[in-house]
């Protein structure tokens, strides 16, 4: 049993015979322990989240008095629309370098620091410190530090020889890489911890009866060990990562604002510009729905195709 | 990773040097902001990066923070709203998690279905109809319009059941059949060990909300409820260029409270997260 | 004994605060508090709060509450919701482009009639030209309170490198790309001309060619004509032939102060930011933007307008004196004063007494205000995808900036594309 479990006094340990009586009293507990939570969801999410979407069908402008229903209209035209098709590329894109990347990075800083004794509490909240900070300031930070011609980045590579290094946030080629390494950026720190906790969790007998087996290097004993061991925290990591990546907005909102020529533009950026700019919140909230349609199917896949492989007992 | 053995200085080297290399260019931004907020307007865009000013501009950049923005009423704004919302969110998840883990009623799947659902849900969606809303109650500009609309945490309920997942059915077995009742149980069991998991969930909370700068600027109007973010917005411009070094001043004043809180917090936090038991 | 008492005290306490809350609403009466609101608070609180000042020495009478957004994007969306939620400011200072928006939700009160009941306008110095940047919607939605226009800024150290002195600097197209080309071949050369990204600046040159974005009853997009395509053309060999840098305007804002942009063309609004970002860098000066048509070039303007909102009498009263005060010459010459827009005053633009020392003082601040006869109102596209058609231009714009089309590809396909955007009844 982990060791930080207390128990009052009162409750021992003797045998436990399972008693059949319990379940209707354990049936009402559960659902007056869930109603608070239940009520607050439906009020703040659900009831707000369902008169949104209701909008969809509609061709609501915020502050025009009349509107009315128009069906399936808000999606053809988003199907046409050449923005939309944009930003769903862009944010696939965006959340294919970012998901594998940060996830990769933040393990291996964690086997890192976890490997040794010395200095762990600095570097975790080295690492950590991005998360915590104000999307705002830090793109200040950044268009300073990309910045193609007195930026220290381009100074550093023209020293050592690039002629004309890339403009990194303004040129439609490089903006969606820049934004993904500032995506990996913020997001290393948090799965640096998700996986420090994860590894903290093995038990170390696990690792002295592996070398005892007979695996001798670190290689060994991470595929037989770690890894295995891992897998409901990379699969927690991936999820939780996919999604954030996904729900991208602030760097794009602040740095870039969907340019050059929507080279940026991804999902919700695009639906908080229709709605709230373009002040159309109809469609705005069409966008929303196959936003959420398209969330639901990535993660229903994904748990359907790695959630046998990871859970076993 | 294996116990690790006290190694030598020189052995841990490679391991120190690739950790402090990696870190120093993951803090870079942060370094350079603390150096933009010392310097004046002039010097902080030169061609070469230079982080030590030559003319000390500190004192004027700061005081125009404080002389433009109340920076002590918003911290505590701050404070107030951030605390609010994690007490809530706490109140709400710690139940309705362990009962999803570890009870059976009828509709629970459905109840955990729906909180999955609730992750994917971004912010903007519910936020006009609760702003009508709270616009009709004359909720808005106040702590409550705030507080409320993130008082359901899906994320909080989501990390909860992990962890309750993780105790051992025999503890809840042994208090039952000592005829303790279901809340009981909860108030005298549950709750003293859920805090290594409320301490990891608090820090993700408060930074979250510190930063949050959407929902303030939609619920917020003039400077009594204003949140720290809405004092570094303050800055901005996009018709006449931001304030830049007064921006940077103000995004250190604004973000230092939250690091100095995770510094504190962050041995208790890492050890929350080990016991959360990421085992599913 | 105790619950026998508590009824009463209760009865006592709320009839003496009922007794408190009726004596003091007779003073009350005479004191009348208005929401007024507006955008980029770092920039206008000053002048917001000199000219409240002054204003309440003459209307002791009013009181004013603020309320700020960061820009102008913000202000819109923040009186649209509370025209949803059913509350209001009942003055709000909104961007000029977005006076058509509010104006055409009937949000917003007509100021002709509270205009003609103070005599002649032009008489307050609210010229026709003026008057014309706060006409929407087929009203006058707003009195224009600060206003900005496109301006060129020079690094003087860099000309004179080449050798030019200031004074030698003309203000047309052809010679300053030809200064661009000899400033290109210094060593270690700054990149001679940046303009400033996007649709609001780009229309300085369709302006200036005499040209307009759409016809004069609102039915046909004119980017192909004469004017669109010259204008065009001439954004291209800007482009080209004066080396800009790929940057967005904040970044070419920064290589400006650090002295690596030799000349920019940029918004007038910029110029306090400029100034200080250039600090002890170089030498500065600013000029009007280059003419190309003498007599038929107009600039659009940017800025803000004060609205007024308030319906119920006595706030509308007090707000409409305090948008009148504002844009008065006193007002407005105060605006001026602490953030360098252009005012929007004939008089205080006239009369020396109220600006000539600051202009004195301020040289660079006089460029943008010698342009003001030639100004236009900050134009709106009509129907529901108005502010979305700004967009499209800027996006369009941005193939010329990264060369991936001809003048002639853009003005087609931004004609294509925008005529789909309008409305389709019309």
């Amino acid at each position: 049993m982990p060791r930080n479990w207390h128990l009052s006094s009162a409750v021992g340990l003797g045998a436990v015979k399972v008693t059949r009586g319990a379940p209707i009293g354990e049936a009402l507990a559960g659902l007056m322990l869930t109603v608070p939570a239940g009520l607050a969801y439906l009020v703040m999410l659900l009831l707000p989240t369902v008169a949104t979407i209701l909008l969809a069908f509609t061709d609501y402008e915020l502050g025009l008095p009349d509107w009315n229903w128009i069906g399936l209209g808000n999606f053809t035209e988003m199907f046409e629309d050449r923005g939309f098709g944009v930003a769903l590329r862009n944010t696939i894109i965006y959340v294919g370098f970012v998901t594998p990347i940060s996830i990769l990075l933040g393990l291996g800083i964690a086997l890192l620091i976890e490997s040794g004794i010395r200095g762990r509490a600095t570097f975790r909240a080295i690492f950590f410190l991005p998360v915590v900070s104000l999307t705002v300031a830090m793109a200040a930070a950044w268009q300073y530090l990309l910045h193609p011609t007195i930026g220290p980045l381009n100074g550093l590579l023209r020293t050592i020889g690039v002629s004309s290094p890339p403009y990194w946030l303004s040129s439609s080629d490089w903006v969606l890489l820049s934004l993904s390494a500032i995506g990996i950026w913020e997001n290393i720190g948090y799965n640096m911890v998700l996986f420090l906790a994860g590894l903290t969790a093995i038990p170390r007998e696990l690792y002295h009866a592996a070398e005892v087996d007979g695996s001798k290097t670190w290689l060994d004993r991470f595929r037989l060990v770690t890894w295995p061991l891992l897998g409901p925290t990379t699969l927690f990591v991936l999820t939780i990562t996919m999604i954030r990546s996904i729900r991208v907005f602030d760097t794009v909102a602040v740095l870039t604002q969907g340019g050059p020529n929507k080279a940026s533009e991804v999902l919700l950026h695009t639906m908080y510009k229709e709605g709230f700019t373009f002040l159309r919140l109809g469609y705005s909230a069409a966008i929303t729905l196959v936003f959420l349609v398209m969330v639901l199917g990535l993660v229903w896949l994904q748990t359907k195709a790695l959630d046998k492989r990871v859970h076993y007992g | 990773m294996d116990k690790p053995r006290e190694r030598s200085f020189l052995a841990d080297t490679p391991r120190l040097v690739s950790l402090g290399l990696v870190g120093l260019l993951l803090l870079m931004p942060y370094i350079w902001m603390v150096s933009a907020s010392l310097k004046p307007l002039d010097e902080l865009f030169r061609a070469s990066l230079s982080l030590w000013p030559e003319r000390f501009h500190a004192v004027e950049n700061y005081s125009r923070v404080f002389s433009q923005v109340p920076v002590l009423h918003y911290l505590w704004n701050g404070i107030v709203v951030c605390a609010g919302i994690l007490f809530f969110q706490l109140l709400f998840a710690v139940p309705a998690g362990y009962a999803l883990a570890k009870l059976r009623f009828p509709g629970r799947d459905i109840a955990f279905g729906l909180v999955m659902l609730g992750l994917l849900v971004p912010p903007h969606v519910p936020a006009l109809p609760l702003y009508v809303t709270f616009s009709k109650l004359g909720l808005l500009n106040t702590y409550a319009a705030l507080i409320l609309p993130f008082t359901i945490s899906v994320f909080a309920i989501f990390l909860f059941r992990q962890f309750f997942r993780a105790l051992p059915d025999e503890l809840i077995h042994a208090a039952r059949l000592d005829g303790i009742g279901e809340f009981e149980i909860v108030w005298r069991i549950i709750l003293p060990n859920s805090w290594p998991a409320a301490t990891a969930f608090a820090i993700f909370s408060v930074v979250a909300h510190w930063n949050d700068l959407f929902w303030p600027l939609i619920v917020i109007e003039g400077q009594a409820r204003a949140t720290p973010a809405l004092g570094v917005l303050y800055f901005r411009s996009d018709e006449a260029g931001d304030d830049f070094a007064a921006l940077m001043a103000a995004a250190v004043i604004m973000t230092l409270p939250l690091v100095l809180a995770f510094l504190f917090a962050q041995r208790r936090f890492v050890e929350g997260i080990a016991t959360t038991g990421l085992k599913g | 004994m105790k619950s026998m008492l508590q009824p009463f005290t209760r009865r006592a306490v709320s009839s003496l605060a009922l007794g408190a809350l009726v004596a003091p609403a007779v003073k009350a009466q005479s004191i009348t508090e208005i929401t007024v609101h507006y955008s980029q608070p770092h920039v206008f609180r000053e002048s917001k709060e000199a000219v409240a000042a002054a204003f309440m020495r003459r209307e002791p009478g009013i009181r004013i509450n603020w309320v700020t957004t960061p820009n102008y994007d913000e202000g819109t969306q923040l009186i649209l919701r509370q025209a949803v939620a059913g509350t209001q400011a009942d003055l709000t200072y909104q961007g000029l482009n977005r006076l058509r928006v509010l104006a055409e939700r009937g949000i917003c009160q007509d100021l002709t009639p509270f205009l003609h009941r103070e005599g002649s306008a032009a008489e307050q110095g609210y010229s026709p030209t003026i008057l014309g940047l706060g006409q929407a919607g087929g009203m006058q939605a707003g009195l224009a309170y600060a206003v900005s226009t496109m301006i060129t800024y020079l690094n003087l150290d860099v000309l004179r490198r080449i050798g030019v002195e200031p004074e030698a600097v003309s203000t047309n197209w052809d010679s300053i790309i030809e200064l661009a080309e000899r400033i290109a071949r210094l060593p270690n050369a700054p990149d001679p001309i940046y303009y400033d990204i996007g649709e609001w600046a780009w229309s300085a040159l369709l302006y200036g060619h005499g040209g307009q974005y759409m016809s004069g009853d609102e039915r046909r997009f004119l980017m192909e004509s004469p004017q669109g395509l010259a204008a065009m053309r001439l954004y291209q060999r800007i482009l080209r032939d004066g080396r800009m840098p790929n940057l967005t305007t904040p970044a070419a804002q920064q290589a400006f102060g650090a002295g690596r942009i030799a000349i920019r063309f940029g918004s007038t609004a910029f110029l306090r930011n400029v100034i200080q970002a250039v600090g002890q860098n170089f030498q500065l000066a600013t000029t009007i933007m280059p003419v190309i048509d003498a007599e038929r070039g107009r600039l659009q303007v940017g800025g803000s307008a004060g609205m007024l909102l308030a319906r119920d009498p006595v706030k509308q009263e007090a707000a409409w004196k305090f948008l009148r005060f504002s844009t008065s010459a006193e007002g407005t010459a105060l605006m001026v004063q602490n953030t360098g827009y252009v005012p929007c005053n004939q008089l205080a633009v006239d009369d020396p007494r109220w600006l000539a020392e600051f202009y004195l003082r301020n040289p660079l601040f006089a460029a943008a205000m010698r342009q003001l006869p030639i100004t236009v109102a900050w134009y709106a596209f009509p129907g529901a995808n108005g502010v979305r058609i700004t967009q499209t231009i800027s996006d369009n714009l941005q193939r010329l900036v990264e060369s991936r089309a001809t003048p002639e590809q853009v003005v087609q396909d931004m004609q294509r594309e925008v005529t789909r955007l309008l409305p389709r009844n019309t």
